[in-house]
């Protein structure tokens, strides 16, 4: 969990990863690396295929072809308790927090650990007080999600998302939807919690400020051939990309 | 417009409404004039009196519009000017706008896009035989969808009379709370009606018998056989039914359902178990409650207006009931009913789409497919216990 500074193995693997809804294929041929302790920044055009990709990461939506390895584990060939198993080393913030309506933060943090662990009530509870402490939200733990704003309901997504100490956290879009101050603190949080925690981040975005602000890799999908143009840095990639909507995309120019 | 409407009357006839008509040979200039506003009664015309003069005048090649005499426009004209623009493409003849403002000329190049082809749908076998094929293939989606779900809830279902489930106790409490403490006045004001009304009827046809004490039987038999467990199952169908399906289905649209899978969290055990066994605990104690209300509606009727005594009236409920297993029958009735209003609301919120639009018809759905199936059940029951002579 905690960062050294000297891992540079990949955490995930994805091989030739083909997706579809029914017979309307989406993504096909993609493949890349994640390395331990980075964040890799999943970007793209709307409905290139971003979101659908995270699904199948993380588990909810099942590849027509292709493989996804997490630490040489194979999420998709692996029996539905061993999948269990690799998921609960994954932690996911959808866009809009997708906190449990019904609970409060310190219950919406509390019930993984309450699932998964042996920990009595009182160690729970300090465990969560001090997973929204670490997001900024001390103070805030018996509120209920529709006393939040936008920005407050992500980070107590990204608080239940650490709960299980994840090896890799997922976020899906972290700035829609935020003004951008508070998109800016969000990004500070997540390079932050990359550096304290050594956790590996994969973001989708399209908001370029963002990219530029917490990614040390990226990856480019395009709607068009349905396929992963490149992946690199996105600095390398603006300089140094073959492909024309590569370049225009990170610089926001859409006469090229 | 009054003013635009006396200015048009004095043209001549290649005038219509709003556009002035110059032929010069092949080609015509189309002068518009006055104010082109979506409020201005004489544009609603315009269109039609441009086809008119389209038609009568076959021989003009080109149109070439102007705007010297044109006032305030809106949308108006510049969908006026693509109609025109259509028409003249579908005939090949000439459309020029360069006598037009470069507003409205921008305006015409912007909206210029590809007709959506999908949409002129004409008839064609093998679509319709393609759509036949999907529609099949959706509707055996679905029935393998509904049985998968009923599977799944059964094996659950085990595993939580086996303690093995992540089901938290204090969900079904909470479900027992909402189903059963909090429909005690509806269900008291429905049945206490019902018994009242159907012993209200009762003495009617009784009377002409001289029949009237055995109001009491007709009452309480009803009740507790039949309208007991069918009242209270049509009320939870529209009370609960539509709330687990309004529930689950906007969880599923904010994406909690997602994120309950990705910690590996079964909905199934976290969300349906303790709605469904909620409910299955709180509808036989309804039916019971229901039964009861019932039989002092019928009470109510035959001491105040049938002049029977409060014991004679009960000692002829007894009397009517022989044993218990007419109480039985209506309880069981209800269990099994109480497990398709569970069912089908939790599975239709789960099956909700991603918009607030299919919400609404998952709820509908529930309620309506929850109380089909419930009159269905009813009658098979009815139809089984007959013919075991357990009537």
């Amino acid at each position: 969990m905690i960062a050294d500074g000297s891992s540079h193995s990949p955490v995930l693997q994805v091989e030739n990863l083909d997706l579809s809804y029914g017979e309307y294929e989406v993504l096909s041929g993609v493949s890349f690396d994640v390395q331990d302790g980075s964040c890799l920044v999943v970007m793209g055009g709307s409905g290139c295929g971003k979101s659908t990709l995270l699904k199948s990461l993380v588990g909810l939506l099942e590849p027509s072809g292709g493989e996804v390895f997490f630490d040489s584990s194979n999420l998709w060939a692996s029996s539905q308790e061993d999948r269990e198993a690799i998921l609960r080393g994954l932690g996911v913030l959808f866009q809009g927090g997708a906190l449990w309506s019904s609970m409060n933060l310190l219950e919406n943090v509390s019930l993984p650990l309450e699932t998964y662990t042996e920990l009595s009530d009182s160690e729970i509870a300090g465990i969560a007080e001090y997973k929204l402490g670490l997001v900024g939200l001390s103070g805030y733990e018996k509120f209920y999600p529709s006393q939040l704003s936008g920005g407050m309901k992500k980070r107590a997504g990204l608080a239940r998302a650490m709960a299980l100490d994840p090896q890799v956290l997922f976020f899906d879009e972290p700035s829609a939807g935020l003004d951008p101050l508070s998109s800016r603190r969000l990004d500070d949080l997540i390079n932050e919690l990359k550096e304290s925690l050594g956790i590996t981040f994969v973001v989708v975005s399209h908001e370029l400020a963002s990219i530029f602000e917490i990614a040390d890799d990226s990856i480019f999908l395009d709607a068009k051939s349905k396929t992963l143009l490149q992946q690199g840095s996105p600095a390398w990639l603006l300089d140094n990309s073959e492909h024309d909507h590569v370049r225009s995309f990170l610089s926001r120019d859409s006469s090229s | 417009m009054s003013d635009k409407g006396s200015l048009i009357k004095k043209q001549g006839e290649t005038t219509i409404r709003c556009v002035r008509f110059h032929r010069e040979g092949d080609d015509c200039l189309c002068s518009l004039q006055g104010n082109w506003s979506l409020e201005c009664d004489e544009v609603r015309f315009a269109y039609a009196e441009w086809k008119r003069f389209l038609s009568a005048n076959p021989n003009v090649s080109s149109f070439r519009f102007s705007a010297v005499e044109l006032g305030e426009w809106d949308s108006a004209l510049i969908v006026f000017l693509n109609q025109c623009r259509h028409d003249l493409a579908e005939l090949k003849k000439g459309f020029d706008t360069t006598g037009l403002p470069k507003g409205i000329a921008r305006l015409l190049s912007l909206s210029t896009g590809k007709k959506a082809e999908r949409q002129r749908s004409q008839f064609n076998l093998n679509r319709s035989i393609d759509y036949l094929e999907t529609e099949i293939v959706r509707f055996s989606d679905r029935a393998k969808g509904v049985a998968a779900f009923f599977g799944e809830w059964i094996s659950v279902f085990v595993l939580a009379i086996g303690g093995r489930s992540c089901m938290r106790m204090r969900d079904l409490f909470g479900v027992c709370r909402s189903c059963g403490a909090s429909a005690l006045p509806i269900v008291t004001l429905i049945s206490f009606l019902t018994g009242l009304t159907m012993a209200f009827v009762g003495s009617v046809q009784l009377e002409k018998f001289n029949a009237k004490i055995y109001v009491a039987d007709l009452v309480c038999l009803a009740m507790v056989r039949e309208m007991g467990a069918l009242m209270v199952a049509i009320v939870m169908a529209g009370r609960t039914g539509a709330a687990f399906a309004a529930e689950l289905g906007s969880m599923k649209l904010n994406e909690e359902i997602d994120s309950l899978r990705t910690f590996g969290i079964s909905p199934m055990q976290f969300l349906v178990l303790p709605r469904t066994i909620g409910l299955l605990l709180m509808i036989p104690l309804l039916t019971l409650y229901a039964d009861m209300v019932g039989i002092l509606g019928g009470l109510t009727v035959g001491t105040q207006v049938m002049d029977f005594s409060v014991l004679h009236y009960f000692e002829q409920t007894q009397t009517a009931l022989g044993g218990m297993w007419e109480v039985y029958s209506g309880l069981v009735k209800s269990l099994v009913f109480g497990l398709i209003i569970g069912l089908v609301g939790c599975y239709k919120g789960l099956a909700s789409g991603k918009d607030s639009a299919s919400l609404g018809r998952s709820v509908t759905s529930a309620v309506v497919t929850s109380i089909m199936l419930i009159v269905v059940a009813d009658a098979l029951f009815e139809m089984t216990f007959s013919y075991l002579d357990l009537r």
